[in-house]
């Protein structure tokens, strides 16, 4: 029933939108607890309406609009971009050179924001609420649609992997409102950073391969290619977390004996 | 006159968001992955080279980025 693709595509999309709604359920809360439920519901079930459309409209578009190779190849650079992104943040992070993701932090300081903005009611409705709500799901969404996208069509013109990828982030984002609905606080134990290495290291790997097949590159041992390449970036990605930590601790070091 | 200036003032935040969302504050990202691109389309009938290449660029991608991001912080 799954192929080894398939299960990786579900596994790096669960994992990937399960990051991103931590990040979106901590402004729900924020938003709810200091501007009221009922609108922040609303604004985060607009958003989700919205990103699933555009999930629907951008891959039907590309499905039957797209050429094969130029897919893959904007399939692959989409990837490589992001899956970069992420494993800069976490090897930064991972080296002491960035503070880690603290969800906690971030919702004492949303908290205390949000409550410096005043009600601004419509009826019942709450529309700073509304807004904040909206925004926080649909920008944090937009990154696994990306994803799910990417993903999802990277077997060619068809919906099947499409499907698994959507199905992937859904599952993912229920489970983590499901938690945050029963612990009624934000997700700080989630080890975000451990997932943003383990997705990023995957997109890397999937994002050159892809990109250098739609380009023409003929790779080696076909598909088999994408487990060495993982297994490259992987070791590049602790090579670098040691360097950078050794680095930062030096100069941690330096700083205080001066 | 007005109709025009709305829609640019619309395209303009899209297309702000589109390169937020994609290069944001590493545009050497972006940059450094058209050139892996272009160079696996130079290379692609040179033998193994075109995988030695991109190989070794989005190695050196990564390296010369989070190298950059150090000296921010």
């Amino acid at each position: 029933m799954f192929s080894g693709s398939t299960i990786v595509l579900i596994i790096t999309v669960m994992a990937a939108s399960a990051v991103e709604a931590v990040e979106a359920l901590t402004i729900i809360m924020a938003s709810g607890i200091t501007h009221g439920w009922r609108s922040t519901w609303e604004g985060a079930i607009v958003a989700f309406l919205a990103l699933a459309a555009v999930v629907g409209v951008l891959g039907t578009t590309i499905i039957h609009h797209v050429d094969i190779d130029v897919l893959r190849v904007i399939v692959g650079t989409l990837l490589l971009i992001f899956g970069m992104q992420w494993l800069t943040k976490a090897i930064l992070r991972s080296s002491g050179f960035k503070a880690m993701h603290d969800e906690a932090k971030i919702f004492e300081k949303d908290v205390e924001e949000l409550k410096k903005e005043k009600h601004i009611r419509t009826g019942k409705r709450d529309s700073v609420a509304f807004v904040v709500s909206f925004k926080g799901v649909f920008l944090e969404g937009m990154e696994v649609v990306m994803i799910v996208v990417t993903f999802g069509l990277s077997n060619g013109n068809d919906y099947s992997q499409l499907k698994w990828a959507a199905l992937g982030a859904v599952i993912a984002i229920a489970v983590i409102a499901v938690i945050g609905a029963i612990v009624a606080k934000p997700l700080a134990k989630v080890p975000e950073n451990t997932l943003k290495l383990g997705v990023g290291i995957i997109l890397v790997s999937f994002g050159m391969f892809w990109m250098g097949e739609g380009a023409g590159v003929k790779w080696p041992l076909s598909d088999v290619f994408i487990i060495i390449l993982a297994a490259i970036i992987a070791a590049t990605t602790f090579g670098l977390i040691a360097f950078f930590k050794r680095a930062h601790n030096r100069m941690h070091h330096e700083a205080h004996t001066v | 006159m007005k109709i025009l200036k709305t829609i640019w003032k619309y395209t303009k935040s899209f297309l702000l968001f589109w390169q937020d969302f994609l290069v944001g504050d590493s545009p050497e990202l972006a940059v450094g992955v058209l050139i892996i691109l272009g160079t696996a389309y130079l290379l692609r009938k040179s033998g193994d080279w075109d995988v030695a290449a991109v190989v070794a660029l989005a190695l050196i991608l990564m390296i010369i980025t989070v190298w950059r991001k150090t000296r921010e912080h």
